[in-house]
């Protein structure tokens, strides 16, 4: 079963088109991740599905109802915008977001994400006395206070150290092993890669990718090659049958023309270095979303 | 409802937990009844040093009249008759010989006097005072000081200058003063209220005497109560939602209420808030009254109309401050929209002088039922000893209801679009869009 279905789904703001014809389907327990340029529609679509915004056409169904009264209180949301009141404590507003949700006192789960995310000491401080990082993870802990059987993170991870981004990473993953339906928009193809179940992505307001990895992958094929050889990235471009070369430093990432061999390409580098590695590959999701969004940018310019 | 529940009680705490709120409670009343003690207090701080008047006589029979009616007053006002201490100003009045020929210069000369303190005035009297012709010129008595307009000086010498006048006509007349005494002779009139018969015996009960403090005062201070209550509620919202939508809290709240949700709630803890002021007000007035053993003054019989407009009036202008404050995206804005929020109140306060006058006209019972100005302007009219019609105040509540109804509903909609909208502040053609389509 879906948790959430978007059918034909379109919103306007006066001239801009945000969002145009989306249909989309996120099954029940799964991990879907939006990706696609800053203004592409992504946080419009979010928006969307927890009735903060209204689509001019197209249907939005969550918990298989059409969403038409007031938002649900069994979503999480955590905006990509996100602010608390700055002279509340910590508590207190933990507490006042999670009844305002839940109908219901919330004490009990509010002391245990504050323990749970090391912040039991800051309970009787107010917000305008935390650091960003403790501030993002009470944002958070107000987002899934309340239980939520959809969690909606818009960019939850932007901003934060490797350590606080290992706490939410793994606070999301526990939400998931409890069966909560989880979307998040994210800029980081890594942690998209790693986490998603589901990968979409919008492009100017347009669906232009949307399944797993693994299929997204398949649709490219296997056209790119990791390379590990003397010489670096400047011996491989111009190379016959290399299209792009993305370097990584010690590692180059080369996409091949179409119709391409790989065996001639490494052929051709023995006979010109030493190569340490070389690895056939799908192409990165990171590259996919440079491909799209490039070749998009590049559209514009001749225009 | 329950959500609305919920947000009305925190931003109910959030305003009454502030040592702001403490603070501005009571000393909104003591800077009030300061104000009054001073202007009470300092009536009788009076300057009385002497004030040396010249007269320029070009009549030529009223300065000595003036030198004794000035005597006169000097012995008989100047000093306390118990004490003997000195609450008056003597003033002294010193003739000048006229100079027909060169009176611009003489009048130039007496106002240097006067600007260098050698004076306190000086007054000129016209050579045809005794009796006027048609050309008035001639007839005219000047005064001539540094605050003319509001000088005491000035009202004390029409007395004695119309006295001596008066007297010198009925002698020209050949009329002995004493005869024609009770000619003088000035009668009140008693401002009385309506004779009532009794609910009981249905005897006609004698009328009351009206009360400056019944006409003017109850009025004045049920009307500035309720201001006070309304500004307290309803304005503070408007800064309230500029915040959230600054801090970026608006869409976190949007994520768990709608926004219809969201403003009521705002409105319910900007109700509570004022309805806590008032009660502390009210009160506090009944306790002070009935120290004073003048409970008697306070109209119990209106504080229900008090109350319903209080609350109607705190839903108008609060729905207009938490849609303005939804188009506003910083500081600036909120400040500049200020003024158009708080409109229905403002209007309203101008009018407070001519509805006191005549609460009974057309113009005073027209304004009364417009809607926006009914709070303010009925509650004065209410409290005025005579009243108004019955029906009058059940038209204007129910005229109130329904505008604050629309309002709320159209402000709803500007604050569903505005809260989200950030970057360039929308033009009021815009925002009655979001009114009027959502």
């Amino acid at each position: 079963m879906n948790m959430v279905e978007l059918e034909n789904v379109t919103k306007t703001f006066g001239p801009t088109t945000a969002v145009a014809d989306l249909s989309l389907a996120v099954p029940r327990g799964s991990i879907y991740g939006f990706i696609g340029p800053n203004g592409s529609g992504k946080t419009t679509t979010l928006r969307m599905i927890v009735n903060i915004l209204r689509p001019d056409h197209g249907t939005i169904r969550v918990f298989g109802e059409e969403l038409r009264g007031p938002s649900t209180s069994r979503i999480g949301y955590l905006p990509e915008e996100r602010g608390l009141y700055r002279r509340m404590k910590v508590r207190e507003v933990l507490r006042f977001l999670g009844e305002l949700k839940a109908g219901r006192a919330v004490g009990q789960e509010v002391d245990g994400w504050l323990e749970r995310f090391g912040l039991s000491d800051c309970a009787s401080l107010k917000v305008e006395a935390l650091s960003k990082g403790m501030s993002q993870k009470v944002q958070f802990i107000a987002a899934v206070v309340h239980q939520p059987e959809l969690l909606i993170l818009d960019e939850p991870f932007s901003g934060l150290d490797p350590v606080n981004l290992d706490v939410l990473r793994q606070a999301v993953w526990d939400l998931r092993t409890r069966g909560v339906t989880i979307l998040f928009s994210t800029h980081d193809m890594t942690m998209a890669e790693r986490m998603c179940d589901f990968i979409f992505m919008i492009f100017r307001g347009r669906k232009v990718l949307d399944g797993t990895l693994s299929s997204i992958q398949d649709h490219y094929g296997a056209d790119t090659v990791r390379i590990r050889a003397d010489g670096g990235a400047a011996l491989l471009r111009g190379l016959p049958g290399v299209d792009a070369v993305d370097d990584r430093g010690h590692i180059q990432e080369v996409r091949l023309a179409p119709q391409s061999d790989p065996q001639r390409l490494l052929a051709e580098l023995i006979r010109r270095t030493r190569v340490q590695s070389f690895e056939v590959t799908r192409p990165s999701l990171h590259d996919i979303f440079v491909r799209i969004a490039g070749n998009g940018a590049k559209e514009e310019q001749h225009a | 409802m329950r959500k609305t529940l919920v947000i009305a009680k925190r931003e109910y705490l959030a305003s009454v937990k502030t040592k702001g709120f403490l603070i501005g409670l009571f000393l909104a009343p003591l800077l009030m009844s300061g104000g009054l003690i001073a202007v009470i207090g300092l009536r009788g701080q009076v300057d009385v040093s002497d004030k040396r008047i010249a007269v320029v006589d070009r009549s030529g029979f009223l300065a000595n009249s003036l030198v004794k009616a000035a005597e006169k007053r000097n012995a008989d006002e100047v000093h306390d008759s118990k004490t003997g201490k000195k609450v008056k100003p003597a003033y002294v009045i010193e003739t000048v010989d006229p100079r027909p020929e060169e009176l611009p210069v003489q009048r130039l000369t007496l106002s240097e006097r006067v600007r260098s303190g050698n004076l306190h005035a000086f007054v000129e009297v016209g050579p045809e005072v005794l009796h006027p012709g048609t050309n008035r010129e001639p007839a005219r008595v000047s005064y001539h000081a540094k605050g003319a307009a509001l000088d005491d000086v000035r009202r004390w010498l029409e007395r004695p200058l119309n006295d001596e006048l008066r007297r010198q006509r009925l002698a020209a007349a050949g009329i002995e003063e004493g005869r024609v005494q009770g000619l003088f002779d000035w009668v009140a009139v008693e401002g009385m209220g309506l004779v009532a018969a009794d609910p009981k015996t249905g005897q006609p009960v004698e009328a009351r005497k009206s009360s400056e403090l019944e006409a003017i005062a109850t009025p004045m201070i049920a009307v500035v109560l309720m201001w006070m209550m309304i500004m307290m509620g309803a304005s503070p919202l408007l800064y309230a939602v500029m915040e959230e939508k600054a801090q970026r809290i608006a869409e976190v709240l949007l994520g768990c209420a709608t926004p219809f949700e969201l403003m009521l709630g705002k409105l319910l803890g900007g109700l509570g808030v004022a309805l806590t002021g008032s009660a502390v007000y009210l009160m506090g007035t009944v306790l002070v009254l009935l120290q004073l053993g003048a409970v008697g003054f306070f109209p119990f019989h209106l504080l229900p109309w008090f109350l319903a407009y209080v609350v109607l009036a705190i839903l108008m202008v609060g729905g207009n401050s938490l849609a303005l404050g939804a188009a506003c995206n910083d500081a600036r804005d909120a400040q500049n929209l200020t003024m158009p929020s708080i409109l229905p109140l403002l209007i309203p306060m101008f009018l407070l002088g001519p509805v006191l006058k005549e609460p009974h006209s057309g113009f005073a019972t027209v304004a009364s039922l417009f809607p926006p100005f009914t709070p303010i302007l009925m509650m004065l009219r209410q409290s005025q000893p005579a009243g108004v019609p019955a029906w009058q105040p059940w038209i204007g509540l129910v005229g109130v209801m329904v505008f604050t109804g629309l309002l709320v509903y159209a402000a709803a909609r500007v604050f569903r679009v505005g809260l989200l909208m950030l970057g360039k502040p929308p033009r009021l053609k815009e925002i009655l869009h979001w009114a009027i389509r959502g």
